[in-house]
């Protein structure tokens, strides 16, 4: 057993707490009396019951999940079929495809926002609303489900999908009973992973996204533009709960993944 | 027989890079990759070629687009005002992009060597905030620097102020809040670098008699490149064109290349402006990867994710 840096250690410890003092404070203060955030007050659940019958919100918060359930689905499909292909096949712009998909996810979302706003408008006359929000999200989590997933591949034993093929199977077989069962725990992590990145893109959303149709969290940016509010707050405490629960179903996945 | 012959063939390349058989290649080529380079083409590529094609169109008086050509975006991105704006996130994001990696490095390397069972914890801890809520995140940055935020209070409690310093709508502000919201996406890219590092080397290192110092520059970081590559990819674009951080915690007085280009597309429905600077930032990134890749090879690339 090593012995402990203390240096080390406190430095890591340093970062951690800077890194997770906000959350703490947006966490805290959801519970606070006082409607300024700064003071503490006394407890109390009041504002989150304002969270009940606040319609704008709602009808943020349905959109918001009718764009990332859609987003993540597609994303799973393209990124699976992309990151197989990645994994099995050998063609010419290979290599430059794969640096090619770092473009969009790297890219700053005031660029890729713009671009594909003016794309939107002006050349292929696709209205602003939910449409392009899809499009536009997918166009940066799909080549990211192609990483996470083409990542998790070099885990996998393929020799099943040999013996099923020396057993006469069919490549679409083999595809359906062996592959796809082989891949689902690294389809399952890609989703988990996409859907809070989707359920929380501001960027790229907010310039597509057109008038009156905001997302979570470009209805967040819009009142908090107007300063704090404690159910912000609240909204902030639930979205990181529900985080939290998912990234630990995807470690759970993930474990499941390495006993094979 | 033809199977057989495959198999051999097989065995002969290698095992880790599978190379199919030829067979089938335009149908299963085309329902695989097809796909994806199609969304990768009609929508990030086409549409930063219209973006080039746009940031060429002048402006007309009346503040619509005309179908000559000009300069005109160009020189007001580099001139003036907004010069200075490109110039200052510039250096804020080579400054974030280095903060980040002296930051990163003795974390990422904590967690390897003394993570222990609290690894995959402590990886976590990294990356929940990192999804979740990024807005709120950031606007808590604002209260917490702000002149009765949780920092001047524990400064005035414990005496050493007697007046809260005003740290909102400052660079350091600014810088801040970029190094905090970036630092995750340094420190993961090289912890996956320093988890594949050889412990061997290390003790090698140490037996020669290699100071901690010299160990760390002549073998860690020589063999941990690719992880810093992956993250400067990571943080230097991203932080170069952010537009929450100097919007919230820069305000008007701190502004950067993001903020112009959203008051360009979105306020002033100026697209040959606002494509101007997204042309500069593509051709800036595309600049960072051809470099990283030049000098760390395709290895920075598989260390992204």
């Amino acid at each position: 057993m090593k012995k402990d840096n203390i240096l080390l250690k406190v430095i890591t410890g340093l970062v951690y707490f800077i890194l997770w003092v906000p959350v703490l404070v947006v966490v805290i203060f959801s519970f606070n009396e006082s409607k300024l955030g700064v003071v503490w007050k006394k407890f109390t659940f009041k504002w989150y019951r304002t969270l009940l019958d606040n319609s704008q919100l709602h009808d943020a918060l349905f959109r918001s999940l009718a764009v990332s359930v859609v987003v993540v689905i597609f994303s799973c499909i393209i990124g699976t079929l992309g990151a197989y292909g990645f994994y099995k096949l050998q063609f010419r712009f290979k290599r430059m495809l794969r640096i090619a998909i770092l473009v969009p996810i790297v890219l700053p979302g005031v660029v890729m926002g713009g671009s594909l706003l003016v794309y939107f408008e002006r050349i292929v006359h696709v209205p602003l609303g939910y449409f392009s929000i899809v499009i536009a999200q997918l166009s940066w989590t799909a080549p990211l489900a192609v990483f996470i997933i083409l990542g998790r591949m070099q885990r996998i034993d393929w020799a099943w999908e040999e013996a099923a093929q020396d057993l006469g199977a069919s490549k679409i077989r083999t595809f359906f009973r062996i592959t796809l069962p082989l891949l689902l725990p690294a389809i399952g992590a890609s989703a988990l992973v996409i859907f809070p990145w989707s359920f929380d893109d501001f960027m790229i959303t907010y310039f597509v996204a057109g008038v009156g149709n905001a997302t979570l969290p470009i209805y967040i940016f819009s009142q908090l533009r107007f300063g704090a509010t404690p159910t912000i707050n609240c909204i902030g405490t639930i979205l990181m709960m529900i985080s939290i629960t998912l990234l630990l179903l995807s470690m759970a996945l993930e474990n499941k993944n390495k006993r094979f | 027989m033809n199977r057989t012959l495959d198999h051999s063939m097989d065995e002969v390349i290698s095992e880790d890079t599978p190379i199919h058989k030829k067979r089938f290649f335009d149908l299963e080529f085309s329902i695989l990759i097809g796909p994806l380079t199609l969304l990768v083409v009609l929508f990030t590529f086409l549409p930063l070629l219209i973006t080039l094609f746009f940031s060429f169109l002048k402006l007309g008086d009346d503040g619509l687009m005309t179908n000559s050509f000009s300069l005109q975006s160009y020189i007001n991105a580099f001139s003036g005002a907004y010069g200075e704006i490109f110039l200052r996130s510039f250096y804020y994001a080579v400054q974030t992009n280095i903060l980040c990696i002296i930051i990163a490095f003795p974390v990422a390397y904590y967690i390897t060597q003394y993570g222990g069972r609290w690894k995959a914890f402590l990886i976590l801890m990294l990356i929940i905030p990192e999804t979740t809520a990024v807005i709120i995140r950031i606007y808590a940055v604002k209260t917490m620097l702000g002149n009765m935020g949780v920092i001047n209070n524990i400064l005035m409690g414990t005496g050493l102020i007697d007046s809260p310093i005003r740290m909102l709508y400052s660079p350091f502000a600014v810088m801040f809040g970029l190094v905090y919201y970036s630092l995750p996406y340094m420190i993961l890219p090289i912890y996956a670098s320093l988890e594949g590092l050889n412990p061997a080397l290390l003790e090698a290192a140490t037996d020669m008699g290699a100071t901690p110092i010299r160990r760390f520059f002549r073998v860690i970081l020589p063999l941990t490149k690719g992880g810093v590559f992956a993250g400067t990819i990571l943080v230097f674009i991203p932080a170069l064109g952010d537009y929450l951080v100097p919007t919230f915690l820069g305000g008007s007085k701190v502004m950067m290349v993001g903020n112009l280009v959203t008051h360009k597309y979105i306020t002033a429905g100026d697209i040959p402006g606002g494509s101007a600077f997204g042309v500069v930032l593509t051709a800036i990134l595309i600049l960072v990867l051809f470099i990283i890749i030049k000098k760390g090879g395709e290895d920075a690339l598989e260390k992204v994710i």
